[in-house]
């Protein structure tokens, strides 16, 4: 059985997104050849459909809806008068919620020979009713796998489940052996998720060149994975942050002298595994890619006396602090199966393209309601964020922004700066900015020989930005 | 005493090499004359960084504000990409180690003090 999660963002208020694609392709990843696909809605206003993709009808499907369940209809749940525990953020949207009811929150596709069974004009579709949003479909794969996903002959393996889980042994395995005083705080940052991005990355150029051996590759990989968390430890007490992936944060629970210890005790434990492998180009270039990680934090930091800051700062920033790890990550998986330096240096370039885009991302969920984290974080502790840049720079809301961000910024200001970004189209504009890097990134690999990867790279690529698991 | 450090090397440091770097690092150079001569510079800042920056942060103390931890870990990254260039790979090993032991010790907050941060990295120079 295979848990996961497929995230994507929808783009309107009522939307049928077609995920047929990237079911089939979830199927084809990991290796199954007979059972069940489960997938689940995790939202109230977010439906569940399998019908024909035909635009006219869709138009049909939304008009249905429409008529039952019109917008505006008074329902009880908008009078937030008579709600208790209302949010702040709480949208005006009965008319979504009851629409939902109409359709179903679950389904199950049947899959044989590795393929979804659906008929000739049978599409699966995530019916967005509240958008735009960034939403969670849970999906389950329950029944027979091809023996071994690293032992298919094609490279796409390295993508596969059974690899994801050679990394996750190894992280494990690392911090067993590790002084419960150190281990303790990083497994529980560990184990509370994380998108383990820059492992995957790691894992898949690993298998480009001719010496793909996954052991060393997963080694590597948890490796890269410790480093980021280390860095995140130490992040999080300059940031003075509480929370990190729904977890105390490190200083938060257990104090900045354990924080720093930590910080440096998985430094200096990922170097050594690092060196362990014996590669000294692979070891230069992460080293490398941490001093630039180091150098752009204080960039940040020191930033902050500006902010929100301008696009060029922002940039430079991003280049090191998210940036650097990922074009080290593809980078060093590269060098590790010693393929050509041509090779090398294309993955480099995709890795920061991706990195930058995937900043980008992350900072458009700061505003997002339905993203599970607290909205207007990085308003609130005055972190480089390009939609804030670009809000600060539009001509209605601009002038507000930059009132707003040059005083104390309490809840009430955290909220207004959130609304007057939403309301302008700076996010709109860092969407267009990371999904163009995204492309640039795809054409980087065009001229390259990847064996098979290609696909996987791009789907990983655009999900750097879309955030499709 | 001639030093031969790239500028490169002490790029955003420059500021530590009055408070401290470069005594530590004259006190390292010392240490490394077994090696070849063009490695000697990197390999006697690498071990200074890893000093200063440990100090830096307040590991085993109290711990630093935010601009000395980012500062100490600049100077960890910078002497780790030092080590990678012109540090054998035992000795690589031995100085992580070297971090290892004194931040797990500071970790634990235990009563026995760990060993001097100067000794454990001499002796890390021996790894080779």
């Amino acid at each position: 059985m295979i848990g996961k999660r497929l995230r994507f963002e929808s783009t309107r208020a009522t939307e049928f997104v077609d995920i047929t694609d990237r079911l089939r392709e979830e199927v084809r990843r990991a290796g199954m050849r007979m059972g069940r696909l489960h997938l689940q809605s995790l939202h109230t206003t977010l439906g569940l459909a399998v019908n024909e993709n035909e635009p006219l009808l869709l138009r049909d499907f939304q008009g249905l809806l429409e008529r039952i369940a019109p917008a505006g209809a008074g329902y009880e749940h908008d009078d937030f008068a008579r709600r208790m525990d209302v949010a702040m953020n709480e949208p005006v949207n009965g008319h979504a919620h009851c629409r939902q009811l109409l359709l179903t929150g679950f389904t199950t596709v049947l899959v044989e020979d590795g393929d979804l069974v659906l008929g000739t004009w049978q599409s699966v579709f995530a019916v967005e009713l509240d958008g735009p949003r960034h939403r969670q479909l849970a999906l389950q794969l329950d029944g027979e796998f091809e023996e071994s996903s690293v032992s298919r002959s094609g490279r796409g393996a390295e993508a596969g489940p059974a690899s994801q889980t050679l990394v996750e042994l190894e992280l494990a395995r690392q911090l067993l052996v590790d002084p419960d005083p150190v281990a303790v705080p990083m497994r529980r940052l560990v184990e509370a998720g994380g998108k383990r991005v820059r492992p995957r990355l790691v894992q898949l150029t690993a298998g480009i060149g001719p010496r793909s051996e996954p052991l060393r590759a997963a080694a590597l990989a948890a490796a890269v994975e410790l480093l980021h968390n280390a860095t995140l430890i130490h992040d999080d007490y300059v940031d003075e942050s509480t929370h990190r992936r729904g977890q105390p944060t490190v200083v938060a629970k257990e104090g900045p002298e354990r924080a720093v210890a930590v910080g440096d005790y998985y430094f200096a434990k990922a170097t050594r595994l690092i060196a362990e492998i014996g590669n000294r180009d692979v070891t230069s270039t992460i080293a490398e890619a941490l001093e630039a990680i180091c150098a752009s934090q204080i960039d940040d930091v020191a930033l902050r006396g500006a902010f929100p800051g301008d696009h060029d700062s922002y940039l430079r920033v991003v280049r090191g602090k998210t940036a650097a790890l990922f074009a080290a990550a593809c980078a060093s998986g590269a060098l590790l199966s010693e393929t050509g330096p041509e090779v090398v240096d294309a993955l480099r370039r995709y890795g920061d393209l991706v990195g930058v885009a995937f900043q980008m991302a992350d900072d458009m969920v700061d505003f997002s309601p339905s993203s599970g984290k607290p909205v207007g974080l990085d308003v609130r502790q005055r972190t480089l964020s390009l939609p804030l840049i670009y809000a600060a720079e539009d001509r209605t809301v601009g002038p507000e922004v930059r009132r707003l961000l040059a005083g104390e910024l309490g809840d009430a200001e955290v909220e207004r700066v959130t609304d007057l970004v939403i309301s302008s189209n700076a996010l709109d504009r860092v969407r267009e900015e990371a999904q163009a890097l995204v492309e640039n990134a795809v054409h980087e690999l065009e001229a390259i020989e990847l064996d098979g990867l290609r696909p996987i790279l791009i789907s990983l690529a655009r999900s750097a930005v879309d955030r499709t698991a | 005493m001639s030093i031969q450090l790239l500028e490169r090397d002490l790029e955003r440091l420059e500021s530590l090499w009055e408070e401290g770097l470069s005594d530590a690092y004259r006190s390292y150079l010392e240490a490394v004359n077994t090696y070849e001569p063009e490695a000697q510079p990197r390999l006697a800042l690498a071990a200074a960084l890893i000093e200063i920056g440990l100090r830096l942060q307040g590991l085993g103390a109290r711990a630093a504000a935010a601009p000395g931890l980012l500062m100490g870990d600049l100077c960890l990254a910078r002497s780790s990409r030092l080590l990678a260039g012109a540090a054998p790979q035992s000795v690589q090993i031995a100085f992580a180690r070297a971090i290892e032991a004194l931040s797990a010790a500071a970790a634990s907050g235990s009563s026995v003090p760990a060993p001097p941060t100067r000794e454990l990295l001499l002796r890390a120079f021996e790894a080779s």
